[in-house]
């Protein structure tokens, strides 16, 4: 029994990682709250829907169009949008990132209705043995690509020249500057990359379970307590953040009854933001 | 407003005077319309006491609102008054803002913003899960008023006109006053008022637990008027929402921004909900931004600035 | 207060970031109505003692007795009242105000508790804002002044608090020469007249020498001399400081 959940939780929290590090770093790096990453996240769900229904496109494949257009729709959405009302302070920020969810859930609301929608797959009922547990073979899938990208994401961070810049930047504004980054550029970019993680996790979380604007609010609410155990615009951390909650949320459940999920959540979020505000892992940036 | 000290009475009298005699030339939809107003008029104040003045903003304020509809909600249920109930809501909201703002005052900006939107989602799972206190998920309901509803809805009209005069009245005697000074330094440079003798953690509780009276209040009036409420309905993160776009569009620190800004954006809403109802949210959402770009001081900021030009205009003219 | 009127003790204070000593058991005292200079070098833990003796940085090692009183764990608004402030470095005023409310915020949560309500707060601003010049900028907003004015409005501020200790950290930074004679003169005719304590920090020699009746010399966050500013002209070990080993030998050789 203990084996199963455990592997529930961390399958669950793979997904979770994922998903919370393109809001860490949107937060910690870019500074921005974006209230509309839950949008951004159903909507890489939508567009795996749709290239699912019209070509039979399995959502592992068509998750790459997701992140795709997810990315430009994020670089689109701070260039316009954000970049120019940074210096407003928060209020400005986050109440333009909820307009913006407002206006991608209408669209949503439109064109997909709130209904729950599902991807049937055809091997979707496959599981493999470990142990006493059944693992998901979807869910296992899901949770091996989570992982590459959450690799990948970080080998960017760290080999790329636009990767550096972006951690050069996030350490030292002005410093970065000085060697000739375009401290706005890097912004954008890491934006961008933090809404097309949104759009990744959107087409995986597809694969396994069923989507609608409803999941809209409650994935904001779990990227904060991720971004926030891990400490923002922190990688790894945010990988454990996510794992962490995935492990709280099934135990709770269990435990609890799922209804106490959100409040467990959240006490975990505001104990943490008092007792270790730079998040369980300190104050580093990645890595 | 305008210099003369007396003329602003004045015109608030006129206005108060006109408030009171409205109802009789209305329809029983507006007289419901213009309370709700008056409410959000209410919590925004609030709300721009923290925000517009102090520079901390309570994204979650609207638990307050919550609180103050639940207890007065549970407290009617065993037989108490609204008379009777009304202190003890206030006080719960006043205790829970000082238990929690201790701590979470600490916090800067964002994380601040973030940790009240955490305690409100908090108390919702505890109001929506505790269902043998509050009725849970599905709401509760408070005793109905033995009266027709027309003197029902004209009675809460007047009282929420009254809480909205009293909240603006004590937010600019307090913005007047030494305490008031305290809390806008805190919001022009923190650290400065620490270094100037100002007990910045003071201020802090005391503007939050002043912002949760005046919101309880409403929260209680709420829930006594509809005689029903939900968990979703009184801590809906809508109402933060809602008040933060009030707050911008009348503009941030002024006393009258907050009234102004819950007619500009109520009447706006009578607007789209009736022409745009599909696409209400998305109506919502281009508005905000378009607040944002082009009255970033809102309405009571820009003719400030305008009035400042003009005046250096002219001082400019008299000195050639 | 303590023998010979020592109205501040700062007794082998100490604050350490790690590895690195920014101030090294510092000990010294300031009497009643002195000016002190605190002087040193870039880096030599001047600002760091201010911090730590306002409350605003917590201390590593040492005390800090001000009036009698171990101040060494109060809070900073604490140590305002009870009559020990600072000005800043870098000017930090209240943006968004205007000088003359900067200037009575100074006044309402100051020192004197009888006269800290508003009518006598802003009578009493109104006379410092006289007292150091800045009339005609009273209804000005802070982002609008230039900056020698931005230090006069942060000193009337902090005068405002009738402090009996001001610790001036670095006013004449930024300034060209006729403003540091301006505030010079500004200085002393204030301490005349409000019968104040100064510590005085710079690191421009020529500024500290005219007005001080002391000099504290820091290095490396030690303190190196202490002495009138005669005798800490001639020191070796300050020029060394200021200068390097090579000028100090050529004054020993000389002198």
């Amino acid at each position: 029994m203990e084996l199963q959940m455990l592997i529930n939780a961390i399958l669950l929290g793979g997904l979770y990682a994922l998903m919370g590090i393109g809001f860490s770093l949107q937060w910690g790096i870019s500074g921005i709250i974006n209230l509309s990453y839950g949008a951004m996240v159903i909507l890489g769900s939508y567009i795996s829907l749709e290239f699912f229904n019209l070509f039979h496109l399995d959502p592992f494949i068509s998750m790459i169009m997701s992140g795709a257009i997810l990315f430009v729709i994020g670089a689109a959405v701070y260039r316009t949008l954000l970049q120019p009302l940074i210096k407003g302070g928060i209020v400005f920020t986050l109440i333009l990132t909820f307009a913006i969810r407002l206006i991608v859930e209408n669209i949503i609301l439109k064109v997909w209705s709130a209904d729950y929608r599902t991807i049937r797959l055809t091997y979707a009922g496959s599981n493999f043995q470990f142990g006493d547990a059944y693992v998901p073979l979807i869910k296992f899938l899901a949770f091996i690509v989570a992982g590459i990208l959450i690799y990948l994401t970080y080998l960017f961070m760290m080999k790329t020249k636009t990767g550096k810049g972006i951690q050069a930047v996030a350490l030292d504004k002005e410093g970065a500057q000085a060697v000739g980054i375009d401290v706005e550029k890097m912004y954008l970019i890491n934006f961008a990359l933090g809404t097309a993680l949104a759009g990744l996790t959107g087409s995986l979380w597809a694969s396994i379970y069923s989507f609608s604007p409803h999941l809209l609010g409650p994935i904001v609410g779990k990227v904060f307590i991720i971004a926030i155990l891990g400490g923002l615009g922190n990688i790894w951390g945010a990988a454990a953040g996510g794992l962490l909650l995935g492990i709280a949320e099934t135990a709770g459940a269990v435990f609890f009854g799922s209804e106490w999920q959100e409040a467990i959540g959240m006490v975990i979020m505001v104990s943490v933001l008092l007792w270790r505000p730079y998040g369980l892992m300190g104050k580093k940036f990645f890595g | 407003m305008f210099n003369n000290k007396q003329v602003n009475i004045f015109l608030i009298i006129v206005g108060i005077i006109i408030f009171i005699f409205l109802p009789r030339f209305l329809s029983g939809y507006w007289v419901r319309v213009i309370t709700t107003i008056f409410m959000y008029a209410v919590i925004s104040q609030g709300m721009n006491l923290m925000s517009g003045y102090m520079g901390y903003l309570p994204f979650g304020n609207a638990m307050f609102f919550g609180v103050g509809a639940y207890v007065t909600a549970i407290g009617m249920s065993k037989g108490l008054s609204f008379l009777a109930v009304l202190p003890l809501a206030t006080l719960t909201a006043i205790l829970v803002s000082i238990l929690f703002g201790l701590p979470v005052l600490r916090l800067r900006g964002h994380y601040f913003a973030i940790a009240t939107i955490g305690m409100s989602g908090a108390l919702l799972s505890v109001v929506q899960n505790a269902t043998e206190i509050t009725g849970g998920a599905m709401g509760t309901t408070l005793p109905i008023i033995d009266k027709s509803p027309e003197v029902t809805y004209n009675y809460f009209y007047l009282a929420m006109l009254a809480l909205m005069v009293i909240t603006s009245l004590t937010v600019y005697l307090v913005i007047k006053s030494k305490l008031g000074f305290g809390i806008r330094s805190i919001k022009a440079n923190e650290e400065a008022a620490n270094s100037m003798g100002i007990n910045t953690t003071y201020h802090k509780v005391i503007a939050w637990a002043i912002s949760a009276l005046f919101t309880s209040i409403a929260g209680a009036l709420y829930a006594y008027w509809m005689s029903f409420i939900g968990p979703d309905e009184v801590f809906d993160i809508m109402i933060a929402v809602n008040t933060i776009v009030i707050m911008l569009i009348g503009g941030a620190g002024s006393v009258l921004g907050p009234i102004l800004g819950a007619f500009v954006i109520s009447l706006l809403s009578e607007v789209v909900w009736s022409t745009f109802l599909e696409y209400h949210l998305a109506v919502l959402g281009i508005t905000i931004i378009i607040i944002v770009f082009f009255v970033p001081k809102g309405i009571t900021g820009t003719i400030t600035d305008l009035i400042k030009k003009r005046e250096l205009r002219l001082r400019k003219k008299v000195s050639v | 207060m303590g023998e010979n009127n020592i109205i501040l003790k700062i007794e082998t204070l100490s604050k350490h970031f790690g590895a690195l000593k920014a101030v090294d058991e510092v000990s010294f005292e300031v009497k009643k109505g002195e000016i002190v200079g605190l002087i040193g070098p870039n880096g030599a833990g001047k600002t760091t003692l201010t911090n730590l003796a306002t409350g605003a940085l917590p201390k590593t090692a040492g005390k800090v007795i001000f009036k009698d009183l171990d101040i060494s764990n109060l809070k900073p608004y604490q140590i305002a009242r009870y009559g020990l402030t600072r000005t800043f470095q870098v000017v930090k005023p209240l943006i968004g105000m205007t000088v003359e409310e900067n200037v009575l915020v100074g006044s309402l949560y100051g020192r004197d508790k009888r006269n800290t309500d508003m009518k006598n707060a802003s009578k009493r601003a109104r006379e410092i804002i006289k007292l150091v010049g800045l009339e005609s900028k009273k209804d000005s907003s802070v982002s609008d002044i230039t900056l020698p004015d931005l230090k006069k409005m942060e000193f009337a501020r902090v005068l405002a608090m009738e402090p009996e200790v001001l610790f001036l950290d670095e006013v004449m930074a930024g300034l060209n020469p006729t403003e540091v004679e301006e505030a010079s003169i500004l200085v002393k005719k204030v301490r005349q007249e409000k019968d104040l304590t100064i510590v005085y920090i710079e690191h421009i020699m020529r500024a500290v020498m005219g007005i001080s009746d002391r000099i504290v010399v820091l290095h490396h966050g030690r303190k190196i001399v202490d002495g009138t500013p005669q005798e800490v002209v001639n020191n070796s070990a300050v020029i060394e400081a200021y200068l390097g080993k090579r000028y100090a030998k050529e004054v020993n050789n000389e002198g």
